[in-house]
């Protein structure tokens, strides 16, 4: 990205050029975000990157004053992007709106990191990135379902832990189970086992309490 | 039907993430409640989102301010110019090195679940708490009559944030607030002077008013107040240490 406000900028040649030359944000964003998402695709990233950093530099620059802390906004924000991407719904709005949440939510931490000293992040809880997950909890206001589902974590937290990023995956997180091979870079055919052995595990667990 | 919303200006402030860490909670515990409020901040981020990301409505803001306003010299244009340097800066070695460093972390697989379920139970009730203080501890539980509060573990310079519980029947005295005070309902309902109050509502009080909320069935609410309420009438004046309390 090319940035064209020069020094000069106020006289009306550069006022013709600057409404040619205005960036637009490309339609690919969201495509990217799901190839980082599904692929952990490393070129996607570096597009998103070089799209975002420069802008939210500039937003941090503005929100935290400072250089270096606008560059850790930059830091913490991309990081978040390519470890939470899996979070981005493509039905539910567009990949500036998403990574400006991340973004937002990232420089409110910051702040209250120098302000209050607080190492406390509470921005994804103020305003959630889980824009899939959004959608569940609204769906679910009885508080049965919320008592079952703590019971039923509380036997897949038993699980092995390979066995339980298998299943909080593809239950909590909705991934496909090829996007989860991705993510943990193993083979489909050893998520399907780990996927089984976890079930039956959880169905004997479950029997027995029915049981009591 | 929730009645009594945030205003828009707080919404705005809101999404920019610009309001205090404990008033921003109340808000965001409010917007949960609330599809309206809800939708409104979906729009707002959107904006936001636009002039954070999209150059083109920058540069509409622009023609559109030089065709109207006379603009002096480059002063205008000055908080543009060091994006510049920042776009060398940031496109240089530093940015192949920050994004490898971020590419070699692997995606971050947790539960969502278990970070959504966040009950308590208050009189033999289970309320489900807001997602925003999900992690926010609460201090203990104390009681005064029909009345008990739990602070939130939350350093928020001079604001105090707190779960408020008014058992049935329970009224606080005739007070004012010396600051203000938020208050969100999350169970229950209550009534003053000023009208009634159910779940989800919102309401922003400072010292112009003065109320007696009395509530029925019994109510638990958030509250965000800034300084200690404080009792007017008769009775109740001797009351004021308590005012403290609730604060
Ligand atoms: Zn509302």
């Amino acid at each position: 990205m090319q940035q064209i406000v020069s020094k000069s900028y106020p006289k009306r040649e550069s006022k013709i050029i600057a409404n040619n030359i205005k960036t637009q944000v490309p339609a690919e964003l969201s495509h990217w975000l799901t190839l980082v998402a599904e692929q952990r695709d490393k070129q996607a990233f570096t597009a998103l990157f070089e799209f975002f950093a420069p802008k939210i530099k500039r937003f941090g620059i503005k929100q935290l004053g400072s250089d270096a802390q606008a560059n850790e906004l930059v830091q913490e924000t991309m990081t978040n992007v390519w470890r939470k991407s899996h979070l981005y719904n493509i039905d539910k709005g567009a990949a500036t709106t998403w990574v400006y949440t991340v973004m937002r939510n990232a420089s409110f931490d910051i702040l209250r990191r120098i302000k209050a000293k607080n190492e406390q992040n509470l921005g994804d809880d103020i305003w959630p990135i889980d824009m899939a997950q959004d959608e569940l909890q609204g769906e679910e206001d009885n508080f049965g379902d919320h008592l079952m589902e703590k019971q039923m974590l509380v036997y897949v937290n038993t699980l092995p832990e390979a066995q339980q990023a298998v299943v909080k995956g593809v239950y909590y997180q909705e991934l496909s189970q090829e996007q989860l091979a991705q993510q943990l870079g193993v083979p489909i055919g050893t998520i399907k086992s780990r996927l089984r052995l976890a079930l039956s595990k959880l169905k004997l667990q479950m029997g027995e309490d029915y049981h009591d | 039907m929730i009645k009594h919303h945030p205003t828009s200006s707080v919404l705005r402030h809101f999404v920019a993430g610009e309001l205090p860490v404990s008033v921003a909670v109340i808000v965001a515990s409010h917007v949960e409640l609330c599809d309206e409020c809800r939708a409104a901040v979906q729009l707002l981020t959107e904006q936001a989102a636009a002039q954070a990301f999209d150059d083109t409505v920058m540069g509409e803001a622009l023609s559109g301010l030089q065709s109207d306003t006379p603009i002096e010299d480059d002063e205008f244009f000055k908080a543009f110019d060091f994006d510049a340097a920042t776009v060398s800066d940031i496109t240089g070695s530093d940015a192949a090195n920050m994004i490898e460093s971020i590419t070699e972390q692997s995606a971050l697989i947790n539960s969502a679940l278990a970070q959504t379920v966040n009950e308590i139970e208050i009189s033999g009730t289970r309320i489900k708490l807001p997602r925003a203080i999900k992690s926010i501890a609460l201090r203990e539980w104390q009681g005064l009559g029909k009345l008990s509060r739990a602070r939130l573990a939350l350093e928020d310079q001079e604001l105090r944030a707190s779960l408020l519980h008014i058992d049935k029947g329970g009224s606080v005295p005739c007070h004012t607030h010396k600051g203000f005070e938020i208050t969100l309902i999350l169970r229950g309902s209550f009534e003053d002077e000023m009208g009634s109050y159910r779940e989800g509502d919102f309401m922003w009080l400072d010292g112009d008013h003065t109320h007696q909320p009395v509530t029925k069935e019994g109510c638990v609410c958030l509250t965000v107040s800034s300084d200690a309420i404080h009792f007017t009438q008769g009775m109740s004046q001797l009351l004021n240490p308590i005012g403290r309390f609730i604060y």
